[in-house]
């Protein structure tokens, strides 16, 4: 565990320091110690501290919150399907920020939208899916998929009538765009605390995955750990999702990767969802903005078009 | 008498004024006052139709990055890209070191251009949506860029073409006319956009002309029930103008019984640039020609 565990973070580590040197000016290793120690010149500094770093950073904790988020829908859900939008948050987070661009607000209003569009999903499915008595996760996620196709049409209505010169602004968050992230303390000290809370319960997670009658018969309290998991889900998804866009693949692959390779302890997939996750999404961010530089594409594409083959490739290998 | 504290008093007075006058000062379309200490060397437009202002405020040689689709004049095209104006490489902008950024108050991205302000950057934010505004703003550039003399004389040109063209057809009929910006989905301009004021100065009536919306997307009923008598649309160099053919089919409608669906140069019309004097006496020739029929 701790040797799987380390060498991701050797990974990730080496994945930021990349993504660091690439980009429109390329930053040798040795100007990048220069300006690390304080030194090199005045566009290697700004270039590093003020674009690149919080960018990198940014990137890494959104994939880590998706990685971690869909693996544990995954889990609540008991479906290998499950990723972080399948309950419509990232719908109702589209539609809070489109919101705001279409009334012109700033991009603190429209974060703030976001996470609040977010979070009014998040209670709307789990109000809906509540019903008389107990929510089952088929009912759950039944409504979370109806909820979300509404906010779909909410989006669609939304570009339908917004003024053609806010479109492309629109376009780019419904793509996802690690470049909107101005500050990446929140989703960093998100990610961080959310390890810390959820390592504890992976144990009970583990017994979780196998039934709910069967973990109650083993002692675990369902309920209250099923509301716990979908609470932290949501908040990291709406983290996520607030700091960059929806950025689809994530959440649904990255889980599902480390699972060919490490098994199915939640002990160890959780933490290394984060790794793996932060560390896909640094890679493609780094693709995203050097391949035909400098045009800058939308991260979603790239990391599809990275995860699709090395999953393929996994799968293959697990045989 | 002793007169050198004088003297020196008087050279120091005299000097201040031109150590004021090294500093360029204008006022952008947010209406904040943007001062350069001096005038500026390393320009950056984000924005073909800022490209083409900078090159006709005689500025063309301090421009050093441009986005894509800068390609007016043919000197634009040798300049570095830095990506389009919905979507600014920051990097390569940095790397290329600018003193001044010209930026499209509706046409970049909201959260590049405070970026932009946070890095410290100069930006000067322009719109231009009359013809007076064109003008003015070609003269607040050359101000900011030195040129004075070429800008202020390329403004007064642009002035004197359009108050002529303005006289020659103040006394025409003026003739329905619908502008046709796109044909999937169907959208047009309204009175208030560039395009809707060369139309008014040419005696063209946008059937249009009065919508809320600066471009608004319509229905081809609603064209229909507006029945313009002349269709007008915008041609790009290297595409085949097929763009009108889909009136063809409605027989009824004046435009199309009389002939009247004509093509014009779709960029100068479609940029805030001097090159709306040539966009205007093509739409003039073209509703002449549709007066006629």
């Amino acid at each position: 565990m701790i040797r799987s565990l380390s060498v991701l973070c050797v990974v990730a580590l080496l994945a930021v320091l990349l993504a660091l040197a690439l980009g429109s000016v390329t930053v040798s290793p040795i100007d990048l110690i220069a300006v690390i120690q304080g030194e090199g010149n005045a566009l290697h500094r700004t270039l590093l501290w003020e674009l690149r770093l919080p960018r990198t950073l940014a990137a890494f904790a959104t994939g880590g919150l998706l990685a971690v988020a869909g693996a544990l829908m995954q889990v609540l859900l008991r479906n290998p399907l499950a990723d972080p939008y399948v309950l419509g948050l990232s719908g109702g987070a589209a539609v809070g920020a489109l919101l705001a661009m279409l009334t012109g607000m700033g991009t603190l209003l429209i974060s703030g939208s976001a996470f609040a569009g977010a979070m009014l999903a998040t209670v709307l499915v789990f109000g809906l899916a509540h019903g008389t008595g107990s929510w089952t996760p088929s009912r759950l996620l039944l409504t979370g998929v109806v909820v979300a196709a509404g906010w779909g049409a909410v989006i669609t209505l939304m570009l339908a009538i917004t003024p053609s010169y806010k479109l492309p602004g629109m376009l780019y968050w419904l793509m996802g765009d690690v470049s909107y992230a101005r500050t990446p303390w929140p989703p960093l000290i998100v990610l961080a605390l959310s390890i810390v809370l959820v390592l504890p319960l992976a144990r009970n997670l583990n017994v979780l995955a196998r039934g709910p009658m069967q973990a109650a018969a083993l002692g675990v309290s369902v309920r209250p750990l099923e509301w716990t998991i979908y609470i932290l889900a949501s908040l990291l998804t709406a983290t996520a999702v607030t700091t960059a866009g929806s950025i689809g693949f994530v959440g649904l692959i990255v889980p599902h990767m480390l699972r060919l390779v490490l098994g199915n302890d939640q002990r160890i997939i959780l933490p290394a969802c984060a790794l793996a996750g932060g560390t896909l999404l640094v890679l493609a961010d780094t693709l995203a903005r050097t391949v035909i530089a400098p045009e800058q594409l939308p991260v979603g594409v790239i990391t599809a078009l990275l995860g699709v083959p090395t999953f393929l490739y996994l799968l293959h290998r697990s045989r | 008498m002793n007169y050198w504290p004088v003297k020196a008093l008087l050279c120091a007075l005299l000097t201040l004024p031109a150590m004021a006058w090294a500093e360029v000062c204008a006022e952008d379309r947010r209406g904040v006052q943007v001062c350069l200490p001096e005038p500026a060397k390393r320009i950056a437009t984000l924005s073909p139709g800022a490209t083409e202002l900078m090159f006709a405020a005689g500025a063309g040689e301090k421009v050093v990055a441009v986005v894509n689709h800068s390609d007016y004049p043919p000197a634009a095209q040798k300049i570095p890209l830095v990506g389009n104006h919905t979507r600014i490489d920051l990097e390569a902008l940095l790397a290329l070191e600018p003193d001044l950024v010209i930026t499209w108050v509706t046409g970049n991205p909201p959260a590049q251009m405070e970026m932009l302000q946070e890095l410290g950057l100069t930006t000067f934010a322009i719109e231009p949506r009359t013809f007076e505004q064109v003008s003015g703003v070609i003269e607040r550039l050359s101000v900011l860029a030195g040129t004075e003399k070429e800008g202020y004389a390329e403004a007064q040109r642009f002035r004197a073409g359009i108050a002529a063209i303005a006289e020659k057809y103040r006394n025409v009929e003026p003739i329905p006319v619908f502008y046709q910006v796109w044909e999937t989905p169907l959208m047009t301009i309204s009175d208030d956009h560039l395009i809707g004021k060369v139309l008014q100065l040419c005696g063209g009536l946008n059937v249009f002309g009065d919508m809320p919306r600066l471009v608004p997307r319509i229905s081809a009923e609603v064209v229909l029930a507006a029945d313009p008598h002349v269709i007008l649309t915008g041609s790009v160099e290297g595409t085949s103008d097929d763009e009108l053919d889909h009136w063809k089919s409605y027989s009824g409608m004046t435009a199309v019984a009389r002939g009247n669906l004509f093509f014009i140069p779709a960029s100068p019309i479609s940029r805030p640039t001097p090159r709306l004097l040539e966009a205007s006496e093509a739409v003039c020739q073209k509703l002449d020609i549709a007066r006629e029929n």
